[in-house]
């Protein structure tokens, strides 16, 4: 996708792309600065219909900063945002009759009922679009677990409960694109275990296309197809799980003489590194070496191999891992 | 339906109810400023209450244009400028404005039912506190007609007799008139609301340049400049009270003030059509 500067005001219309070929979301080179300060830097990455992607990095990554820029809240200084292929600052409104958003920390009306909150907002919709109805609204209220309290004010509900109704007021009427900012936060397991049902079949029922940003990896990585990790504003990272994790298992040996293991391993180019505890473990990088290739080396240099077992790292090892390298390769 | 959530959210804000607590307020505070006036005046021998035996100029239709005078030009705005703070800034700083925002309404329209929420509860304010002001005036001192006469408020510039009847018709008059010029610096709040993000900002700026202008408005020395100032024309509505009104004045000062708010507003429009929401 060519990558024009920014330009073109709120509210004067992009025609010049077809609607209904165009993707849900697609990013080509964004980048977002605060004055001297580069919040985004050309991040780029799209999602089709249906497919569920996890936006993952540290606090202060440029996480909220794309979403925003996707919302049509901030405009790129460099790079396009399209979402169905409308400029989302241009069009926001247009966008918005087929995506759906909820930014955390989770902002609602103190003075309404959570009930109230969803039967306003869903009606605030496209001219022509179907009315939702007060069984679609009793529906959305049980999927998040405030049946029971969508006839309270929301100035009485707990963090957990506003972030519940915050996801319900997304939900309605049914979104093509769902954007949720740190969704999980504040939530219970069991909440976090329904929000994750419901994701999986908006996606599977619908063809919804998701993109969910954390900063836990631990509480999506079940559900995303692929990842976008950014750090410091950069995309660190962009695949699936898998692709994250390839590469990441360690062999953890333990020898008889760690500094003659150390020599033996290190003359076959490996990279060897001891592990802590009693200082007679060795750690082989990221599979570089089979475990019968490293046993023949160490036995002939007469080393005993004691132990073994292959560590295979979590996603959030991976990803750790991954940022750590990255801010030591900093300047 | 943005308008319908709009309204609702006010009522629920307790706003209205807040304001019509401090207009109750302020009215109790001009009956007794007027009572301990008279009596001082007096050595302790005002009748404070009228009757036509004792025939004093000072009657609750005296009381209700005072009251009025003060409450228009001090208090009202105040309220107005809360308003207009709230609305744009005051979500901005609380994060609602992006639950509005991400929903399909254009940003004209989510503007549109503010203002017009906003200016619907400057109006029946406005009407709150002539209403109350005659009702007080009514209960506590007695209707009879109204005479005004030159002072350093430049009610009048000689003494005008009205009857009671016609002055009760001149009331009537004044509730749009005085809705119309408080509209400015309702304009204005949200003017000043569309660039802050914080409604403490937004309303305390309003307010500080709301009576700084006011003030200089006043001020003779600036003569020159009342022309361009919007609060020289807040006060317009006193020219109902004239014996014979002068509508070509009125129009001419109803004009300014409607032309100071469509420039209030169409600034705010602009910079909250093309902000970003940081």
């Amino acid at each position: 996708m060519a990558v024009p500067p920014r330009g073109g005001n709120r509210g004067e219309r992009d025609t010049r792309v077809p609607l209904m070929e165009a993707p849900p979301l697609q990013l080509a080179g964004v980048t977002r600065r605060f004055g001297a300060r580069t919040a985004l830097a050309g991040a780029s990455f799209e999602v089709g219909p249906g497919e569920l992607i996890g936006l993952v990095g540290p606090n202060g990554s440029g996480k909220t900063t794309l979403l925003k820029v996707v919302a049509g809240f901030l405009r790129p200084d460099e790079g396009q945002a399209r979402v169905f292929g409308l400029d989302p600052y241009r069009d926001q409104a247009r966008v918005m009759e087929r995506a759906r958003f909820a930014f955390a920390p989770p902002a609602l009306f103190a003075g309404l009922t959570g009930r109230e909150h969803l039967v306003h907002l869903a009606r605030i919709a496209a001219p022509g679009s179907p009315r939702v109805t007060a069984a679609e609204i009793d529906r959305a209220l049980e999927t998040v677990g405030l049946a029971e309290r969508g006839a309270d004010r929301v100035a009485a509900y707990s963090f957990g409960m506003r972030q519940r109704l915050a996801l319900a007021q997304a939900l309605l009427p049914r979104p093509e694109l769902l954007v949720l900012d740190e969704p999980t936060d504040g939530l219970d397991p069991l909440a976090i275990l329904e929000l994750r049902g419901v994701l999986v079949r908006l996606r599977e029922e619908h063809g919804t296309a998701i993109l969910l940003s954390s900063h836990l990896l631990v509480e999506i990585e079940s559900l995303v197809d692929r990842l976008l990790v950014l750090s410091e504003g950069r995309t660190l990272f962009q695949g699936t799980p898998a692709e994250l994790l390839e590469g990441g298992a360690h062999l953890r040996l333990r020898v008889s003489d760690v500094e003659r293991a150390r020599a033996a391993l290190s003359e076959h180019g490996l990279r060897v590194e001891i592990a802590g505890g009693d200082g007679r473990e060795l750690v082989l990088e990221r599979g570089a070496v089979s475990l019968a290739e490293a046993a023949g080396c160490l036995a002939a240099r007469g080393v005993a191999l004691e132990a073994f077992h292959e560590e295979r790292p979590t996603l959030e090892d991976a990803l750790l891992e991954r940022l750590r390298a990255a801010a030591e390769a900093r300047p | 339906m943005t308008l319908r959530l709009e309204v609702l959210r006010l009522w629920r804000s307790k706003r209205p109810q807040l304001a019509l607590l401090g207009i109750a307020f302020f009215l109790g505070l001009m009956l007794v400023g007027f009572y301990t006036y008279a009596q001082s005046r007096t050595g302790g021998n005002a009748e404070f209450r009228y009757t036509y035996e004792n025939r004093s100029y000072f009657n609750g239709l005296t009381f209700a244009v005072y009251a009025f005078y003060f409450g228009s030009l001090l208090v009202l705005p105040i309220f107005a400028a809360t308003e207009g703070g709230v609305q744009i800034a005051g979500e901005t700083s609380s994060g609602t404005l992006w639950l509005l925002l991400t929903r399909p309404v254009s940003r004209a329209r989510l503007f549109a039912s503010k203002y017009l929420v906003a200016a619907a509860l400057s109006v029946l304010l406005v009407g709150a506190l002539l209403g109350a002001a005659l009702g007080i005036g009514l209960v506590a001192v007695g209707w009879g007609d109204l005479t005004l006469y030159p002072g350093v408020l430049q009610m009048t510039e000689s003494r005008q007799d009205l009857t009671q009847a016609e002055a009760l018709f001149r009331f009537a008059l004044v509730w749009p008139a005085a809705a119309l010029a408080l509209l400015a610096p309702l304009s204005l709040s949200f003017l000043i609301s569309a660039w802050s993000r914080s409604a403490v900002n937004a309303v305390g700026t309003a307010v500080v340049v709301y009576l700084v202008l006011y003030i200089v408005s006043e001020i003779h020395f600036f003569q020159e400049l009342r022309p361009w100032i919007f609060t020289s024309d807040v006060a317009y509505w006193r020219g109902f009270f004239q014996e014979r009104i002068d509508w070509v004045a009125m129009a001419e000062s109803a004009a300014r003030l409607l032309g100071f708010s469509a420039l209030f507003t169409a600034l705010a429009y602009r910079r909250f059509r093309i902000r970003e929401e940081l």
